[in-house]
């Protein structure tokens, strides 16, 4: 890598020369393939070589002989010296004098120039000069000139050559700096050559060209190399075409640099025993050294840079994915695999569909899918005419005998021709007239073949003589058969995999090959608002599906959060406390002044201590208490606890909005959790706040446990899918969440909602106090919305339904501003039981009708934004059950999400099989 | 004093200090009479004009297979590092497109990442809230993976930028989630100090972006969710030196001037806006031509993704999340050239660009999974 820093290149070069203004410096066009007349030329060598004669490209050099200036040969030094040759030439044609021109071309002449020009575009079958106005022009002087030697006239046509030289100009222009260096070159020791004159130029041409590629190369180490290679590979065209050396019809991508035999393609050192990495494009040979700079990082396998994104030589098709020796030496492991799995499965190096045939017919993309995923596909398939008898599954080469069997009814390629196989025998098998090769297996195997009947074959081998109905027979049933088709070198039937019929519904999916892996986890994404139970729900999978959910190090970190939760929970209920305290003293006024006792006062030694804890908290450094207070301070936390002024505080919990629900559950057993020797269960994991990184990210791999029943339905399933489930905590009521475009590849999005948030407020972006609800609805609304997950399926849970039913006691659900229109229907008279309820011994409960109405709710509210279904678990996030058959659900979703394409394709499939036997 | 009191006096206090900030923000414009743009032309300055092959795709990285989130230079060596969704590192040499190293992450939800001032190692954050810190220099370990050399851990929400401080490979900014930025000390990986959080003056909503001053390295400029951005001394960890206003949006990057006394601001609010840290003031914002002329459809403006000053600074490099890549005359807030629109453009959202050390190359990375690199594309001599 270093050796890098050694070469000179472009990157930054700094300049240090005289100022120069911003117009004397060169300016190049951006070179568009298109643009350069390549395709134009190839054509032409198809035709015929008068025209050849006549084909002219650009002719710099011709343009000074022109104007008689013989000793302007271009050096191949810069663009400037170019330029400024070109000036030079300008000038002389703005003169009009150019002293020493002796060439002007008649009037009539021109108009006969630009017959034979028009006459040579119809030649070209249209196929353009790469679709150009200015080359054409080029086109055009060049021709004029070649007349203008032999005539001599008058300065109008002059005017002429001037203009079509001002479009060269133009040309020169748009092909770029580097083109135009490299391109002059054989085009005008072409037109030397033809001109006759001046027999010492062409090798001087010669060598500078040799000079030219030179300097190029050196500069491959700049940004610019992949143009200039391009451009090499164009010359290499014109050059062979010139030299009347015509190419195949197909435009086969040259190397862009000509060595001698043998010897690398950019160091030029070696000989032809010196190992050598072969480019799958464009059969340039590169030695060890120079492989990687060649090929870079191979993105689509061993191709030069500039070849990147052609497709390669059919010759090497059967080299794909095969390493050499050489690349594993130079890579390690991973990459060569990387780089091999690459080479193979990149589209670009896919087989070309319409190189292959089937009966006539190019195929396309999607056919040759189909057929090479079929169950029974042709082997190792190369481009080329094949016929393809779809009832029978008989295959081979266009004119020959069949070469194998592959999967019948697919439906590819045109309905088989009579003389697909260029057979004689009068005897035809589903429209193909049979060989005699097959004649004679036919006859050996016991088929009457007299009277040149009309076979109708099926792909089980049962055949019918056409227009009747009953099957005379099996031509593949007997033993004998198999051994004859093996000696007349004909294909029997393989077995088949797969019952008829169904055979190629689960490949339709995969017309792309798949680039990832099969065993890739299927997403989850769980999210949800702060407070919402994200969390437990996590908890609770990682419990349900891993055998060991927490490690005895998180087990530990765990008990040290738990710990301080709990001090932590302590302190608001003091807090809470010292509240209630002086709002009763407020309440009273000043009637018991002496006696300032109320039902919330602490005596004066927990005082102490809850003063202490107050204020380390409020210090921030709450962590430093219990490391090594938690012993001591146990008891007298546990006194604390249980003193009548905190049960008094406990008992008006709701009112303290800080104070988490699940505090309790560790408050009341104060005692166990203070203990040193306390290993949490996994109830209190569940229970516990904070355990996942809070505002992070934290995924579980699972997989469900196959149940008993599905073990028995699902005995061909071996590994059952997996599953990740991907938690993210929104901050506060989700604004700004710049992560939500990352989940693209998610499968479903489980959008968690804490049912109890209808009636707590909790603080918006704005400073505004906002019912939580609606900051969920809002959070719910933006994430459905969202590019990302337009097309993915939602999962909304509706979780702490437990205490959303106690709540519901309490305080009604219309307190909430959207939840208004809840009118409960009151289970008085027997009527209503059949209405909604799905169990009948009671009506149902008011949680209930509750929760079904806030799903409704949120199901409007998605198929307003989406027009889809939205589905809806209503989840205790502390039960397991509940948990399990939820993230079921999930999963349910997912397999039903999987399985709709299929179904259409079965409909598709019937229909094509039915039209591959009607033809 | 009741809480309810206490509330009552929050919120009057509140509604004080909004106040006081809008007439700030109106004295604050009536001060400015002009802005660089309207001078600059007063002055006969005229656009920058781009040639048609003074800026062409070059190079193609190709190998990332999922959407590329975050890219960075080494100083001295062309080298980049980048950052995909499809959980991998991979450090590139620029000139010859080859990868030097592929590492594979623990966490694949990546988000940033930055080259160390030596270039002998990289550190990248994202979702896990975590930033990790590879030595590229480490060997391998036995599944073939670089290992982490350290974890720098103690942000509460995803690190969503990370900068080394120039010329010192054991230190870092990185800006959170949650809220704050933080300067590290990689050898003890502890947090040096923390900018921002709960009980100081810091950014209100996450912080997206952070831009250590070339010149003074010890000021650095945040940018955040809560569409301002804020200038740090590191020395003061307390509160931010200053806050600049303006912005409609969330800002997303933040870059420094090359001459650290202004920085540039791109937001969601489709804008690019230049900031003095002098004076407070804001110098310019480049708007582009569509949006003006749309006027106040709010929902089809692109945001800016990310942000990059030529060496002096003329010229500013944007990119838009619809895959536009404007080249700005900063002195007349005039597109100049638009790489959205040339040959070999991005087909997705661009997510990120960087210049090179030395100015001659721009490498921009997107959600198309590749990264290209722009840069002069004629043929060069020396005359």
């Amino acid at each position: 890598m270093d050796s890098n820093t050694d070469l000179p290149y472009s990157f930054a070069v700094e300049y240090s020369g005289p100022p120069i203004s911003h117009r004397s410096l060169p300016r190049a066009l951006p070179i568009d393939i298109s643009k350069i007349p390549v395709a134009a030329v190839v054509p032409v060598s198809r035709n015929s070589s008068k025209l050849l004669s006549s084909m002219p490209v650009v002719q710099p050099i011709v343009v000074s002989k022109l104007l008689g200036c013989n000793d302007t040969i271009v050096s191949p030094n810069s663009v400037i010296s170019f330029n400024a040759d070109k000036n030079c030439i300008g000038n002389g044609t703005g003169n009009g004098t150019g002293a020493e021109t002796e060439t002007t071309v008649s009037p009539g002449f021109e108009e006969q120039s630009s017959g034979e020009f028009s006459d040579m575009v119809n030649n070209r079958d249209g196929v353009g000069l790469g679709g150009r106005g200015e080359s054409s022009g080029t086109l055009g002087f060049s021709d004029s000139f070649d007349k203008s030697r032999e005539f001599s006239g008058n300065s109008l046509a002059f005017r002429a050559c001037k203009e079509s030289l001002d479009l060269n100009q133009q040309d020169w222009v748009s092909n770029g700096s580097g083109l135009s260096l490299s391109f002059e070159y054989p085009s005008s020791r072409v037109s030397s050559l033809k001109t006759g004159d001046c027999k010492d130029e062409p090798s001087f041409d010669r060598k500078n060209r040799l000079i030219g590629f030179g300097d190029i190369e050196s500069e491959t180490e700049s940004f610019v190399d992949d143009i200039d290679i391009d451009v090499n590979i164009n010359i290499n065209i014109n050059i062979n075409i010139n030299q009347g050396q015509p190419e195949a019809a197909r435009v086969k991508k040259e190397p862009g640099v000509k060595t001698k035999k043998g010897v690398c393609y950019r160091c030029n050192k070696g000989n032809r025993f010196t190992e050598k990495e072969v480019c799958i494009v464009c059969n340039a040979k590169y030695c060890v050294n120079c492989v990687l700079r060649a090929m870079g990082s191979m993105p689509e396998g061993r191709k030069c840079v500039a070849c990147i994104g052609y497709s390669i030589d059919e010759s090497k098709r059967g080299n794909l994915g095969k390493c050499s020796r050489m690349l594993k030496r130079l890579l390690n492991n991973l990459e060569v695999r990387q780089v091999m799995k690459a080479e193979k499965l990149c589209a670009v190096n896919q087989l070309p569909p319409e190189y292959v045939c089937v009966n006539r017919k190019p195929l396309c993309h999607d056919e040759l899918a189909i057929l090479q995923s079929c169950p029974n596909p042709p082997k190792k398939l190369k481009p080329g005419n094949y016929w393809y008898d779809k009832v029978s599954g008989l295959w081979g080469k266009e004119g020959e005998k069949p070469s194998k069997i592959i999967s019948p009814h697919l439906n590819v390629g045109a309905p088989i021709m009579p003389n697909a196989s260029n057979g004689n025998t009068g005897v035809f098998i589903n429209g193909r007239e049979i060989t005699k090769v097959e004649l004679r297996m036919l006859q050996l195997s016991g088929v009457q073949c007299a009277g040149n009947p009309h076979f109708w074959v099926n792909d089980d081998g049962s055949y019918q003589e056409e227009g009747q109905k009953n099957t005379r027979g099996y031509i593949w049933g007997k033993a004998g058969t198999k051994l004859v088709c093996a000696v007349l070198s004909l294909p029997v039937p393989s077995k088949q995999v797969y019952p008829t019929g169904e055979q190629f519904s689960n490949t339709l999916g995969q017309s792309v090959p798949d680039y990832f892996d099969q065993i890739a986890p299927r997403k989850l994404l769980l999210v949800g608002c702060s407070g919402s139970g994200t969390s437990t729900i996590y908890k609770q999978a990682k419990i349900l599906y891993k055998e060991i959910p927490f490690t005895d190090e998180e087990r530990e970190s765990i008990k040290f959060i738990i710990q301080s939760n709990f001090y932590s929970y302590l302190g608001i209920l003091l807090e809470g406390c010292e509240r209630f305290e002086d709002e009763a003293l407020n309440n009273t006024g000043n009637q018991v002044s002496e006696n300032d006792e109320t039902v919330y006062s602490i005596p004066p030694r927990l005082k102490t201590f809850s003063d202490w804890l107050l204020k380390t908290m409020v210090a921030g450094n709450l962590e430093d208490i219990f490391t090594a207070a938690t012993r001591e301070y146990a008891p007298v936390v546990e006194e604390l606890w249980n003193h009548p002024a905190m049960q008094a505080t406990y008992k008006r919990r709701n009112e303290l909005e800080t104070l988490p629900s699940v505090s309790s559950y560790f408050l009341e057993q104060a005692a166990k959790i203070l203990s040193t020797d306390y290993t949490p269960s996994d109830v209190d994991i569940l229970y516990a706040e904070h355990v996942t990184s809070s505002n992070g990210l934290s995924t579980v791999d699972f997989s469900f446990p196959l149940s008993l029943d599905e073990n028995n339905d699902k005995s061909e399933q071996h590994n059952s899918p997996r599953f990740q489930l991907i938690r993210v905590q929104a901050r506060g009521f989700g604004e700004n969440c710049k992560w939500l475009d990352m989940f693209e590849d998610v499968r479903v999005v489980i959008f968690c909602i804490s049912l109890s948030d209808f009636d707590q407020y909790a603080v918006d972006a704005n400073g505004n106090l906002v019912n939580k609800m609606l900051l969920n609805k809002k959070f719910f609304t933006s994430i459905v919305t969202h590019p990302t997950y337009e097309q993915m399926e939602f999962l909304l849970i509706l979780n702490k339904f437990d205490v959303f039913e106690d709540q519901l006691e309490r305080v009604p659900l219309t307190c909430c501003d959207w939840f208004s229109d809840f009118r409960p229907v009151v289970s008085r008279n027997s009527q209503n039981k059949n209405i909604s309820s799905n169990n009948i011994n009671h009506s149902p409960s008011m949680g209930q009708m509750a929760s079904h109405y806030v799903a409704v709710k949120f199901k409007k509210l998605y198929a307003s934004l989406t027009d889809r279904k939205l589905y809806v678990s209503v989840v205790k996030g502390l039960d397991p059950n509940s948990v399990d058959q939820t993230l079921k659900y999930a999963k349910e979703i997912l397999e039903w999400d999987e399985e709709k394409p299929n179904f259409n394709f079965n409909e598709y499939t019937i229909y094509s099989s039915d039209s591959g036997s009607d033809s | 004093m009741s809480v309810a009191e206490l509330k009552e006096k929050h919120k009057a206090a509140t509604e004080t200090l909004n106040s006081l900030r809008e007439r700030l923000r109106d004295r604050r414009s009536q001060l400015l009479d002009t802005d660089v743009a309207s001078y600059a032309k007063a002055q006969g300055k005229t656009p920058v004009a781009f040639g048609p092959t003074d800026l062409v795709c070059c190079r193609i990285l190709q190998g990332h297979t999922g959407k590329v989130y975050s890219l960075d230079w080494t100083p001295e060596k062309n080298r980049i590092v980048s950052a995909s969704q499809d959980g991998r590192l991979i450090v590139w040499n620029a000139l010859t497109s080859q990868k030097t190293h592929a590492i594979k992450l623990p966490c694949a939800w990546v988000m940033t990442c930055a080259f160390s001032p030596t270039g002998q190692s990289v550190a990248c954050g994202g979702l896990d809230s975590v930033c990790s810190i590879f030595d590229l220099n480490a060997a391998l370990d036995k599944d073939g993976n670089l290992p982490v050399s350290r974890m720098l851990t103690g942000h509460k929400g995803y690190v969503s930028c990370c900068q080394y401080v120039a010329d010192d490979d054991t230190r870092l900014i990185t800006g959170s989630g949650d809220q704050t930025c933080v300067l590290w000390d990689i050898t003890t990986g502890l947090r040096t100090s923390v900018f921002g959080g709960e009980y100081q003056s810091g950014h209100t909503a996450d912080v997206s972006s952070v831009s250590i001053n070339g010149s003074n390295s010890r000021i650095f400029v945040s940018g955040s969710c809560d569409a301002t951005a804020r200038l740090w001394d590191t020395r003061v960890a307390s509160r931010a030196v200053r806050t600049f206003y303006g912005h409609e949006g969330d800002v997303n990057p933040v870059k420094f001037f090359p001459d650290g006394n202004r920085f540039g601001t791109g937001s969601d609010d489709g804008t690019c806006r230049l900031f003095d840290i002098r004076t407070g003031h804001q110098l310019q914002v480049y708007t582009p031509h569509q949006q003006q002329q749309k006027g106040d459809s709010i929902t089809s403006i692109p945001s800016v993704t990310s942000i990059a000053f030529s060496i002096s600074g003329r010229l500013l490099f944007t990119s838009y999340s619809n895959g536009d890549v404007f080249v700005w005359d900063t002195l007349l807030a005039e597109v100049v050239l638009n790489l959205g629109t040339l040959q070999n453009s991005h087909e997705a959202r661009v997510s990120c660009l960087g210049l090179s050390a030395d100015g001659s190359a721009l490498c921009t990375g997107s959600w198309d999974t590749s990264l290209k690199i722009w840069a002069f594309g004629g043929h060069r001599t020396v005359i």
